[in-house]
């Protein structure tokens, strides 16, 4: 069933016995039971789960990480004048992270007097934890950072790649970090040896999302004209691999891709969106191109239903 | 949704920039803007969102040397469209005020080549304000300077009050020989008609609707210089051949003997304007491959190129512009049956041979 948010859908995140949480372009979040709070006097910029699994938490462009569950909001840091625009958080260690300019800061919400601050010689642009929440990896100019996220002092390794990284994750195995570039590719590194390769030749813009299916065999990516996922199987991983493109039937470029499971969702700047399973192939249209705008935020829950919203504020839940 | 027009304001420290955009924000009540600064200085009017960002300027990993961009504002522009779909929320413009050392090439060059910024924003111009007092003083000691002037789609002339006329007529012939595109306004406290300086257009391919002669015409002053309505002083003798009428009154050092140089000599500038115009069709394959061959030769010191190409065989006007190696081109309207199908463009870089241009374009000839 489609419905209007009249603001900017930013993301789009399973927010446990609350259903899907819409975190908004005008500040609010809203649940999927219509409840709303307004988290954020401005845009809501980046959102991650709570590592509770309650609720989500938002960081915006009035300086606020905000906590919000449907009962209200919290605010868990407020930095006036800067804009929060990454935030990461690790359900196993309890931490979360967010991007302060060149700064990224972990804090624990069950230890309120734990605060680590990890500085960078330029902008954080992403931040994401591997999958036990123990390292924290900051995309920024000229490569990742990788911390220890709950130690004081140290020196980041930093895994060094010419140009802008704007996005950074972990394969849910731990054992690669991949990243999206400025340019219209993605780089990868093994964490155990450093061993990398650029992963493109196939987008016709950024990669501006990124999401692991099927326990991790396959990385979807967004950025061509098609969906496009690259096997993180075998001894090399995608260090050698070839992409394999989806037909997705639509026009368009994809924006956005989620997954969950053996379940893919993907949204087009055309306002397609379109649901695959990797395992059957099945594949099902959800939206049309043309009747929506550019996909901006997608999510699957466990028991299949997917939930899409756009640039303009149209969104919907289906059972797919 | 529509592309939000972006204005970069840019100039040297103490030039003005910020009482001309305090007064762009005071003043036109009937937008909402965002703007972009690296410092919190006085700026903070109701209504206005200032965002405060570092200049970061990115190489692109493209083995293109010349090409750097503003990371801060490929963030700050995907954090701005956030806002856009709500009405309480968002805004009508965009203004990127530059600290003044800024270079002004990363800029004009992200709304070139960032996906997200190309599809959301429109650079409607690069506007220079310099200080009549310093700005002589401050283009001979400064490269960055000199290419905020070259950039520059409008220039603000202000202090005005602090020079007498043969100053100003030097500084608007030196700034014209750097950049003969740029509208120079005169100015004092920035006041400025904001409806001249806002909604230029100045990247908008529709939008080159002539390079005229007035703004191929040399400056006073210079050889072959043609007086028009805009110009509001007496004829004098051409005999000196462009010693011209600037320079003689004030004693800037640059002055020297322009004598015997062609049209787009300077003063010792390294940056200079060279205008090309010809009066046959050019070959359509061979302009834009001299064009292309031009532009990956020299993209670093061409910092701005205009053109409307007459083609051989082709009812419409073929119009470019390039910032850099950075070329945009396409065909634009017909010709109208009474305009001549003159060719002409303007190269605005450091360290140009007219003559090699002239030549090169020349040789682009049907």
């Amino acid at each position: 069933m489609p419905f209007a948010l009249s603001a900017y859908v930013t993301a789009i995140l399973n927010a446990a016995d609350a259903g899907f949480a819409f975190v908004l372009g005008d500040g609010r979040v809203r649940f999927e039971d219509g409840r709303e709070v307004e988290a954020h006097d401005g845009a809501a910029l980046a959102a991650t789960a709570h590592p509770s699994g309650q609720g989500v938490v938002t960081g915006g462009d009035d300086g606020r990480l905000v906590w919000t569950r449907p009962e209200g909001a919290q605010a868990l840091a407020e930095h006036p004048g800067a804009w929060i625009d990454a935030v990461a958080s690790s359900r196993d260690s309890g931490l979360i992270a967010y991007a302060l300019g060149k700064r990224a800061v972990v804090l624990a919400p069950a230890e309120p007097d734990f605060q680590r601050t990890f500085d960078h010689p330029a902008t954080v642009a992403d931040l994401a934890f591997d999958p036990r929440g123990r390292r924290l990896a900051a995309a920024t100019y000229g490569g990742v950072a990788l911390w220890y996220a709950r130690f004081a002092d140290q020196k980041p390794v930093t895994l060094r790649w010419a140009g802008s990284h704007a996005r950074a994750l972990f394969s849910p195995d731990g054992k690669y970090l991949v990243s999206a570039m400025q340019e219209p590719a993605l780089h990868a590194w093994r964490l155990a040896d450093g061993a990398q390769a650029e992963l493109g030749g196939c987008y016709g813009g950024k990669v501006r999302s990124l999401a692991f299916v099927q326990k991790g065999d396959w990385l979807a990516t967004s950025g061509a004209d098609q969906g496009v996922i690259w096997p993180f199987l075998g001894r090399d991983g995608p260090l050698r691999a070839r992409p394999v493109g989806l037909n997705l039937g639509q026009p368009g470029r994809v924006t956005c891709v989620a997954a969950q499971g053996d379940r893919l969702g993907l949204g087009l700047d055309s306002g397609a969106v379109v649901a695959l399973d990797l395992t059957t192939e099945a594949q099902s249209l959800v939206r049309s191109a043309g009747d929506g705008a550019a996909v901006t935020a997608l999510a699957v829950a466990a028991d299949g239903r997917l939930a899409y919203g756009d640039e303009t504020g149209g969104a919907g839940i289906v059972q797919v | 949704m529509t592309p939000i027009p972006v204005t970069v304001l840019t100039g040297f420290l103490g030039a003005g920039k910020t009482t001309l955009l305090n007064r762009i924000l005071s003043e036109d009540h009937g937008r909402r803007y965002a703007v972009i600064v690296n410092e919190f200085g006085e700026i903070g009017i109701d209504g206005s969102l200032v965002v405060g960002a570092d200049e970061e300027v990115f190489e692109m990993n493209n083995g293109c040397v010349c090409c750097t961009v503003r990371g801060d504002l490929i963030r700050v522009v995907q954090g701005l469209m956030k806002r856009q779909a709500s009405a309480a929320r968002g805004f009508d413009a965009i203004i990127v005020e530059t600290t003044g050392l800024a270079d002004p090439g990363p800029v004009a060059q992200t709304f070139f080549v960032d996906d997200d910024v190309r599809a959301n924003t429109r650079l409607d111009s690069v506007t220079t304000v310099v200080d009549a007092h310093h700005v002589l003083a401050t283009l001979d000691e400064n490269a960055q300077a000199r290419e905020q002037i070259a950039f520059a789609d409008q220039i603000i002339l202000n202090k005005t009050d602090l020079a007498d006329e043969a100053a100003l007529r030097a500084i608007e012939a030196r700034i014209a020989r750097m950049n003969p595109l740029a509208k120079v306004h005169r100015a004092v406290k920035g006041d400025v008609p904001l409806d001249a300086i806002l909604g230029r257009g100045g990247f908008d391919l529709e939008r080159i609707v002539s390079l005229e002669p007035d703004f191929l015409n040399p400056p006073h002053g210079e050889a072959g210089h043609v007086h028009g309505p805009d110009c509001d002083h007496e004829d004098h003798g051409h005999g000196d051949h462009g010693h011209g009428d600037h320079g003689h009154g004030d004693h800037d050092h640059h002055d020297h003997d322009h004598g015997d140089h062609a049209r787009g000599h300077d003063h010792g500038d390294d940056i200079k304007g060279v205008s090309l115009s010809l009066d046959r069709p050019v070959d359509g394959a061979k302009v834009s491959r001299w064009l292309s061959d031009l532009l990956a030769a020299q993209g670093q010191d061409i910092l701005r190129a205009k053109g409307i190409i007459a083609v051989q065989g082709e009812p419409r006007r073929l119009v470019f512009q390039a910032v850099h190696m950075m070329l945009d081109g396409d065909f634009q309207r017909p010709w109208a049956p009474d305009e001549a199908r003159e060719s002409r463009m303007v190269f605005i870089g450091r360290n140009l041979d007219a003559a090699a241009l002239e030549a090169g374009f020349r040789a682009c000839a049907a």
